[in-house]
């Protein structure tokens, strides 16, 4: 029989057993690594390595993982904390931010092909508008558990699944049809 | 295409746009990068074992008159039949070994079935 989530973490808190953790990080990785790839725009190397950190930040601060929200929540929560704090480090090193990268992709270039687009449309998105569409729509987290994951209000998190949401559907409107 | 329509095929679009990464050794490589288990209690058990050892060696020294009974027993090995000690020895041996045996094998199994 498989064993949940919290049966896993319950062996990673008492024994501290690396294999049940092995088995947790073989369950989401997908997850986790699809995420922060679609964060950092397909930077698949980034991204993997944020997942790494990710995982390794959580099993070191398992203990504070009470349970209240499932195990993938509270690890997506972590991973997006991961992305946030590099993506602040690549901005001040590099001096990258949103605007100019929207400003550089100009939408009439997208290749033909729907999901080419799809993600094309997906990472013209502002940050917060693309971090709540992902969660909620392509992850199916519910506003709640994304108002938790991200730390912003039930209400915002509402407001930006729309207006991504609103967006996307305009940029693939032809696709729709 | 009403509203409702739309937003689910959207949504299913976007699950449909994020397919099953592959593990490809992720895992191995994040299990690499954790730090190793603290051995909690390990110095405590062996400060116990080692106190205890030395106290109960210190009363058997003093209750014993200053360990004669040591030099009495070791009197009496002296006098034991020299095929005695020789069956002895093997006694033992044959003991030590079947402990090791029993040692690998379980830790044999224990390793199969964590890699399993």
């Amino acid at each position: 029989m498989e064993l949940t989530d919290a049966a896993l973490v319950a062996r990673v808190l008492v024994d501290e057993d690396q294999n049940a953790y092995g088995e947790l990080v073989r369950r989401h990785q997908s997850s986790i690594r699809g995420l922060l790839r679609q964060l950092t725009r397909g930077d698949v190397a980034l991204a993997d390595d944020l997942a790494q950190d990710a995982f390794v930040r959580a099993y070191k601060n398992i203990r504070s993982f009470r349970g209240e929200a499932k195990f993938s929540t509270w690890l997506y929560r972590i991973a997006y904390n991961c992305f946030r704090e590099d993506a602040r480090k690549r901005k001040e090193l590099v001096g990258i931010d949103e605007e100019q990268w929207q400003a550089e992709h100009d939408p009439q270039t997208v290749d033909p092909g729907l999901r080419h687009d799809l993600m094309h449309a997906l990472s013209l998105l502002p940050l917060h508008e693309r971090s709540a569409v992902l969660l909620c729509c392509q992850n199916g987290l519910s506003h709640e558990e994304a108002a938790r994951v991200l730390e912003i209000p039930l209400g915002t998190v509402k407001t930006n699944v729309l207006r991504g949401r609103e967006k996307l559907k305009k940029t693939l409107a032809t696709w729709a049809e | 295409m009403s509203e409702q329509v739309e937003q689910d095929w959207l949504d299913r679009k976007l699950q449909e746009a994020a397919p099953y990464i592959e593990d490809d050794g992720f895992t191995a490589r994040v299990l690499r990068a954790l730090p190793q288990p603290a051995r909690r209690g390990e110095f405590l058990r062996s400060f116990i074992l080692v106190g205890m050892s030395a106290l109960a060696s210190a009363l058997t020294y003093v209750l014993s008159d200053g360990g004669r009974f040591l030099v009495v027993e070791m009197f009496k090995i002296t006098t034991i039949p020299t095929l005695w000690v020789v069956a002895f020895a093997l006694a033992s041996g044959l003991l030590v070994m079947a402990g090791g045996i029993f040692a690998a094998t379980s830790k044999t199994t224990q390793l199969e079935s964590s890699i399993g």
